[in-house]
């Protein structure tokens, strides 16, 4: 079972994924992509570290190459945060480049939903601003777009959202 | 409490007018006596770090309209952050407490909880 998990940031992604997780089979893995380089990373870290105590997480960080992580135990539950950042690092701080981050990121995905019997994957919506963004920033909305609809595509359940609510786009809602 | 959500131009203030409520109960962006707060992002922005504190306030309001905010780039700048990740989860905030969330998609509002 992969599900997609989309919306703003702060919208109650993260908390929906975890309540998602926690009643999916074990062992419960959380895949952390942000690498933290300042105090603000670290706080936000911390804060999501909060939310997961005591809900039984083993957590494994993974900034790049999801496509060959190997969880320590096939099936049980896996959540995947975020898309986002880890299509920016395969961008920035992938130190091997023949693989274009899009084919990378879904990948990864591919990899860890053969790994489990429940994926969950959070991503959010970059593309909503249509801002005159640099060259580079465009890039990486286009990448990122493109990995959120193979990954929707891919998914069994995809849910969007907003304030708190979610809002199913694909599959039943539960 | 009815909380409506939309992006910015996405119909939120019409929704209003067809719920009966006119410029005069509107409030743009400050807390006062009027029935409505809207622009909710407008009051968060102005001070982050006090967005939780709004929470009593906007729970005695009859309705509150706020621009979705957090769908874009990361901002550069730390206040754009910080302003818009606190939109974000006061909203969810508001959500969780509200009689009715509607959202505002091209005009058209759907009732997402009540």
């Amino acid at each position: 079972m992969l599900i997609l998990l989309t919306g703003g940031s702060a919208c109650g992604k993260s908390s929906y994924g975890e309540k998602l997780a926690v009643q999916g089979p074990k062992p419960l893995y959380y895949i952390a992509a942000m690498q933290p380089y300042d105090d603000e990373c670290l706080k936000k870290i911390a804060r999501h570290r909060e939310l997961r105590r005591d809900k039984g997480f083993e957590t494994i960080e993974r900034y790049t190459s999801v496509d060959t992580l190997q969880l320590p135990q096939k099936g049980g539950t896996a959540l995947l945060e975020c898309l986002c950042n880890l299509t920016a690092n395969e961008m920035y701080i992938q130190p091997e480049k023949p693989m274009d981050p899009v084919e990378r990121v879904v990948a990864g995905v591919e990899n860890l939903r053969q790994q489990t019997d429940t994926l969950i994957v959070i991503t959010n919506d970059v593309g909503s601003d249509n801002e005159a963004y640099s060259e580079e920033t465009r890039a990486y909305i286009r990448y990122l777009g493109e990995i959120n609809a193979q990954v929707a595509a891919m998914a069994d359940r995809v849910y969007e959202l907003v304030a708190g609510i979610p809002l199913c786009l694909k599959g039943e809602t539960v | 409490m009815i909380l409506i959500i939309g992006g910015a131009a996405s119909g939120k203030r019409t929704y209003l007018e067809s719920l009966g409520y006119g410029p005069q109960d509107m409030a743009d962006g400050v807390l006062d006596e009027k029935k409505v707060l809207y622009g909710l992002e407008k009051l968060v922005a102005a001070d982050p770090e006090r967005a939780e504190a709004l929470l009593p306030a906007l729970l005695k309001k009859e309705a509150v309209a706020c621009s979705e905010v957090g769908s874009g780039v990361i901002p550069v700048r730390y206040e754009q952050r910080r302003a818009r990740e606190a939109t974000g989860r006061l909203c969810v905030q508001l959500a969780a407490r509200a009689e009715k969330v509607v959202r505002l998609l091209a005009g058209i509002p759907t009732v997402i909880k009540g």
